[in-house]
C-alpha cells in the first residue's frame, strides 16, 4: 500500500473519529443545561404560584372564619394586611384535617383554577421543641418526673426561654421562666392525690428573637393507665376564636378547658352544648405565641386530657410527592410566614408533569 | 502541491477540527451562567424576607443600636434554612461599617454567592437609617 493512501486513511480515521467524539460530547454536555433553562423556566413559574398562595387571602376574603364557607378562589393571607406573608390563623386551621372544618384537597384545588399542578404545604415551628422523660422517683406522698427537653433546629441548639404548664385532673401548674442553651434537665413534682394522666406544655422562644416560637406536648402516665394517642375522645376544631370539641363517645363527660399561651393563661367558659360537641369561646391574647388549648374530661371512669394548637399546626396537607418526583417537575420553596404575631416556617412543594 | 504531501494536509485539516470542536465546548461552558443567576436570585429573596421579617417589629434596627451582634447572627443562623451560609455588613448613612464583630455563620466555600440589600430604620428617638449588606451561599 503506498504511504499516501495510508496517510489518508489515518487522517481520515482520526476525523471521523473526532465528529463522532465531539458530537456524543456536545449533546452530553448541552442536554443538561437546555433542560436546566426548561427546568428554571418552570421553577419560576412554581415559585409564583407559591408566592401567590401565601400573598393572595382568595375570595371570599374571609372565608377561614366561617366554617360554612368554600373559598371560590384559593389563597391563605391574612385579609387587609400590610405586613407581607401574614397568614390567616382561621385558614391555616382549615388545612389541618384534624379540624373538623378542614377543607379538602379537592376544595383546594378546584378553587386553585390551575389544573396542571399539584402542591402541598407544610407550616411548622421554625425550630423543634423535643421532650423526653428521662427518670421517675416515686415518693408516699408524690411523684417527681425528671424531663429532658431539647431546643434544637436540624440538630444545632436554639437558646430559647422556656415555659411549662402541667395540667392534670382540676389540676393547672404554672412554671417560672428557664433558660436554656439548647438542652434542659426540668423536674415536674405531683402529689400523688392528683389524677393523671397529666400533660406537660412546653413553649420556647428563642432568645434572640420574641417572635419566633416553638411548643412541645408531653402526655404521661401519673396515678393512672398510659395515656392514649391524641383525638381518643375528642375533636378539637378551633376557629374564628371558637373551640369546637367534638366528643368521640356518647358518654363522654368534659371538665375543664385552657387556654394556654407563653405568658397567658385562662380557663375557658362553655358558650353551648349538645350531645355531640361542646363550644368554647377562646380569649384572643396579644401575645406573639400559639395558643395551646387543653381539654379535660372523663369518659365513663378513665380520665383524659386532650390538646390543640391555634393556629392547628404543625400540618402539613395536600399531594404526597415521595416516589413521583422522577415522573413530575417537584419545586420546593420555603417562606418564613407571620401568624399572629409569631413567625413560622411554611414550605410549598409544586408539581407538574415533566415537559 | 506534490502527490506525496496530500496526507499531511488533511492531517493538519484533521487537527483544525479538533480546534474547532474544543472551541465549541468552551463555548458551551459558558452556559452554566443561566443556572447559576437563578440560584442567585432565589437565595437573595430568601436572605431579603429573613431580614424583613426580623424588622417586622423593628428588633433589627434596636438590635443594631444596642450593638447587640450575636442576636442578629442568632436570629438569621434560625431563621435562614440549614446549609445557608451568610455575612452580614452593617453601614451608617455615611456607608461606614458599624459592626464591630464579624456577623456570619461560616466561611463561604461556595463560588455562587447572592447578595442582597435591605434598609434599616431605627425606631428610637433619634432617627437613623443603616444600610445592611447580605452575603449568602449555598454550603457544599
Amino acid at each position: 500500500m503506498p504511504a499516501i493512501s495510508v496517510d489518508t486513511f489515518f487522517a481520515c480515521s482520526l476525523m471521523v473519529l473526532l465528529v463522532l467524539s465531539a458530537m456524543a460530547t456536545t449533546s452530553k454536555l448541552l442536554y443538561p443545561h437546555i433542560n436546566n433553562t426548561v427546568n428554571n423556566s418552570i421553577a419560576e413559574k412554581y415559585k409564583e404560584i407559591s408566592t401567590y398562595l401565601l400573598l393572595n387571602d382568595g375570595t371570599l376574603s374571609n372565608w377561614g372564619q366561617n366554617s360554612q364557607k368554600i373559598p371560590e378562589t384559593f389563597g391563605l393571607a391574612k385579609a387587609d394586611s400590610d405586613n407581607p406573608y401574614e397568614l390567616d390563623i382561621d385558614k391555616v386551621s382549615r388545612l389541618n384535617s384534624e379540624n373538623l372544618y378542614a377543607i379538602s384537597y379537592a376544595q383546594i384545588f378546584t378553587a386553585l383554577k390551575m389544573s396542571d399542578i399539584s402542591f402541598s404545604i407544610e407550616i411548622k415551628p421554625i425550630f423543634e421543641v423535643a421532650i423526653n422523660l428521662t427518670a421517675t422517683y416515686a415518693f408516699p406522698n408524690e411523684t417527681i418526673y425528671e424531663f429532658q427537653i431539647l431546643t434544637e433546629k436540624h440538630g444545632v441548639p436554639v437558646r430559647a426561654e422556656l415555659k411549662f404548664y402541667v395540667v392534670a385532673e382540676n389540676y393547672l401548674e404554672t412554671s417560672y421562666v428557664h433558660v436554656s442553651d439548647g438542652r434542659i434537665y426540668l423536674n415536674i413534682t405531683l402529689s400523688n392525690d392528683v389524677n393523671g394522666p397529666a400533660l406537660l406544655v412546653t413553649f420556647a422562644k428563642a432568645i434572640c428573637n420574641a417572635k419566633i416560637m416553638s411548643f412541645g406536648v408531653y402526655a404521661f402516665a401519673h396515678n393512672s393507665v398510659e395515656p392514649k394517642q391524641k383525638g381518643t375522645f375528642l375533636r378539637l376544631s378551633p376557629l374564628n376564636y371558637t373551640l369546637n370539641a367534638s366528643l368521640v363517645y356518647s358518654g363522654i363527660n368534659l371538665s375543664k378547658a385552657y387556654a394556654l399561651t407563653i405568658n397567658y393563661n385562662s380557663t375557658l367558659a362553655q358558650t353551648s352544648s349538645s350531645n355531640q360537641s361542646i363550644t368554647y369561646n377562646l380569649s384572643h391574647f396579644l401575645d406573639s405565641s400559639p395558643t395551646l388549648i387543653v381539654v379535660t374530661g372523663w369518659n365513663s371512669t378513665v380520665f383524659f386530657t386532650e390538646w390543640a394548637a391555634y393556629p392547628q399546626i404543625p400540618l402539613r396537607t395536600g399531594v404526597n410527592f415521595e416516589g413521583l418526583t422522577t415522573l413530575s417537575n417537584v419545586f420546593a420553596n420555603t417562606y418564613i410566614v407571620t401568624i399572629n404575631l409569631a413567625l413560622y416556617e411554611c414550605t410549598v412543594w409544586v408539581g407538574g408533569p415533566e415537559e | 502541491m506534490n502527490k506525496e504531501n496530500k496526507g499531511q494536509i488533511r492531517t493538519i485539516e484533521a487537527f483544525f477540527a479538533v480546534l474547532i470542536i474544543f472551541s465549541s465546548f468552551a463555548i458551551s461552558a459558558n452556559l452554566t451562567i443561566t443556572q447559576t443567576i437563578t440560584r442567585h436570585e432565589d437565595l437573595a429573596s430568601m436572605g431579603l424576607q429573613a431580614l424583613v421579617k426580623l424588622d417586622s417589629d423593628g428588633n433589627l434596627g434596636k438590635f443594631i443600636e444596642d450593638g447587640n451582634w450575636t442576636a442578629i447572627r442568632d436570629a438569621l443562623n434560625i431563621i435562614l434554612p440549614a446549609g445557608v451560609c451568610f455575612n452580614l455588613t452593617i453601614y451608617n448613612e455615611q456607608m461606614q461599617q458599624i459592626n464591630t464583630e464579624v456577623i456570619s455563620n461560616g466561611g463561604f466555600s461556595s463560588q455562587q454567592i447572592a447578595f442582597t440589600e435591605y434598609i434599616c430604620a431605627s425606631q428610637g428617638t433619634v432617627f437613623c437609617c443603616y444600610i445592611i449588606h447580605l452575603h449568602l451561599a449555598v454550603a457544599t
